[in-house]
């Protein structure tokens, strides 16, 4: 009987410490991901879309509809590196400018661009991996990009 | 031994307050050149401050602005494109911020040529006022040719701005906002995309008012 509750209480023992490395590698590169997210946002989306993910008033929308950042996190990827001319409906107001393309970023860079938009400014989506970005960009590249409002 | 000292600073602190009292007045930038005036028949030494060349441009609303309908106000004066996806947005809404302080303000006005005027029609122009909440013609979006737009960016206002194809959007140009008084000497410039100086361009503008309300 003694035997047993050492085994199991040992067994419970290594089962956390395994599983909470595991989560602790994950927050780790989550939070990696954030802040170069942060830096990188600075450098190719803040002139536009403004340190508070605000935009500018109705020409450059912001990055605070949860809803439309959720619906179309398959194309997220896809509207950066292609850019975006359809209107768009974000929190009820249409905007119907021009984004440009920014065919130079690597899809790392897109995973922690994006990774640092959808856990900021009212949303919180979790990670965005490197895999989910090539996938994505594969799937649209083969459609024509469409936009889901 | 006390009564001294305690003059000295009361002394002190009226020269102090003195200097904090006394009108504050904005300088004025560009060349200048003296000239020889002859008044009442002496010769006297008048300075020429270097002024913003007469243009006349349209704007939004298909209204010709110049010089003369400047006359009255002080300006605001900056330089973008509609489809600029640098500094433009950054500067549209820190200028934002003053036009909503000094809206309906007949003295104060704000100029924003394009510099690409190929893109940037009168249809366009006066989309992106309305989308910005623009209204009336207190900030005017102006269209002329490239040619005279650059020319005027460089000797009028010493911007400068010029098409570089190596860029995003096309264009390059200063990030600058020219505070230009009613006798069009330029009395400030200001980086357009820092929110401080911008907030310092606000206070300036209330002082350089002033200047008028005075006389």
């Amino acid at each position: 009987m003694r035997k047993i509750i050492i085994l199991i209480s040992f067994l419970a023992i290594t089962f956390t410490v395994f599983f909470s490395a595991c989560v602790n590698e994950d927050s780790i590169k989550y939070q990696r991901y954030y802040s170069d997210g942060l830096q990188m946002y600075k450098d190719h989306c803040q002139s536009c879309h403004m340190d508070d993910g605000n935009g500018l008033a109705s020409l450059i929308p912001p990055l605070s509809d949860t809803t439309y950042l959720k619906t179309n996190r398959k194309m997220l990827a896809c509207y950066i590196v292609y850019g975006l001319s359809n209107t768009i409906t974000i929190n009820g107001k249409q905007y119907d400018g021009k984004m440009p393309a920014e065919k130079h970023l690597a899809s790392i860079d897109l995973a922690k661009i994006l990774t640092y938009i959808t856990n900021s400014f009212g949303n919180k989506q979790g990670i965005f991996d490197v895999k989910e970005i090539e996938k994505n960009l594969i799937d649209c590249s083969r459609d024509t990009v469409k936009v889901v409002i | 031994m006390k009564i001294p000292s305690l003059l000295v600073l009361f002394t002190g602190s009226l020269f102090l307050f003195a200097c904090n009292s006394a009108p504050k007045q904005l300088p004025i930038l560009g060349s200048r050149e003296p000239v020889e005036k002859i008044v009442n028949g002496k010769t006297v030494i008048d300075t020429v401050y270097q002024t913003i060349p007469a243009f006349s441009f349209m704007n939004q609303d298909s209204a010709i602005i110049n010089n003369d309908s400047l006359k009255n106000s002080i300006y605001v004066a900056d330089f973008f494109f509609t489809s600029c996806p640098s500094i433009c947005p950054i500067m549209s809404k820190n200028l934002l911020t003053v036009y909503e302080k000094f809206k309906d303000n007949q003295e104060v006005r704000f100029l924003s040529h394009t510099i690409d005027p190929k893109h940037d029609t009168i249809p366009v122009l006066k989309k992106y006022a309305d989308k910005l909440g623009v209204k009336g013609t207190q900030w005017s979006f102006l269209l002329g040719s490239k040619d005279s737009v650059y020319l005027l960016a460089k000797d009028g206002y010493m911007s400068y701005s010029k098409q570089n194809d190596s860029i995003p959007g096309g264009y390059e140009h200063s990030g600058y906002f020219l505070l230009v008084d009613k006798d069009k000497r330029i009395r400030g410039a200001y980086d357009g995309t820092d929110k401080n100086q911008v907030a310092q361009m606000s206070k300036d503008m209330d002082i350089l008012l002033t200047e008028y309300h005075k006389k």
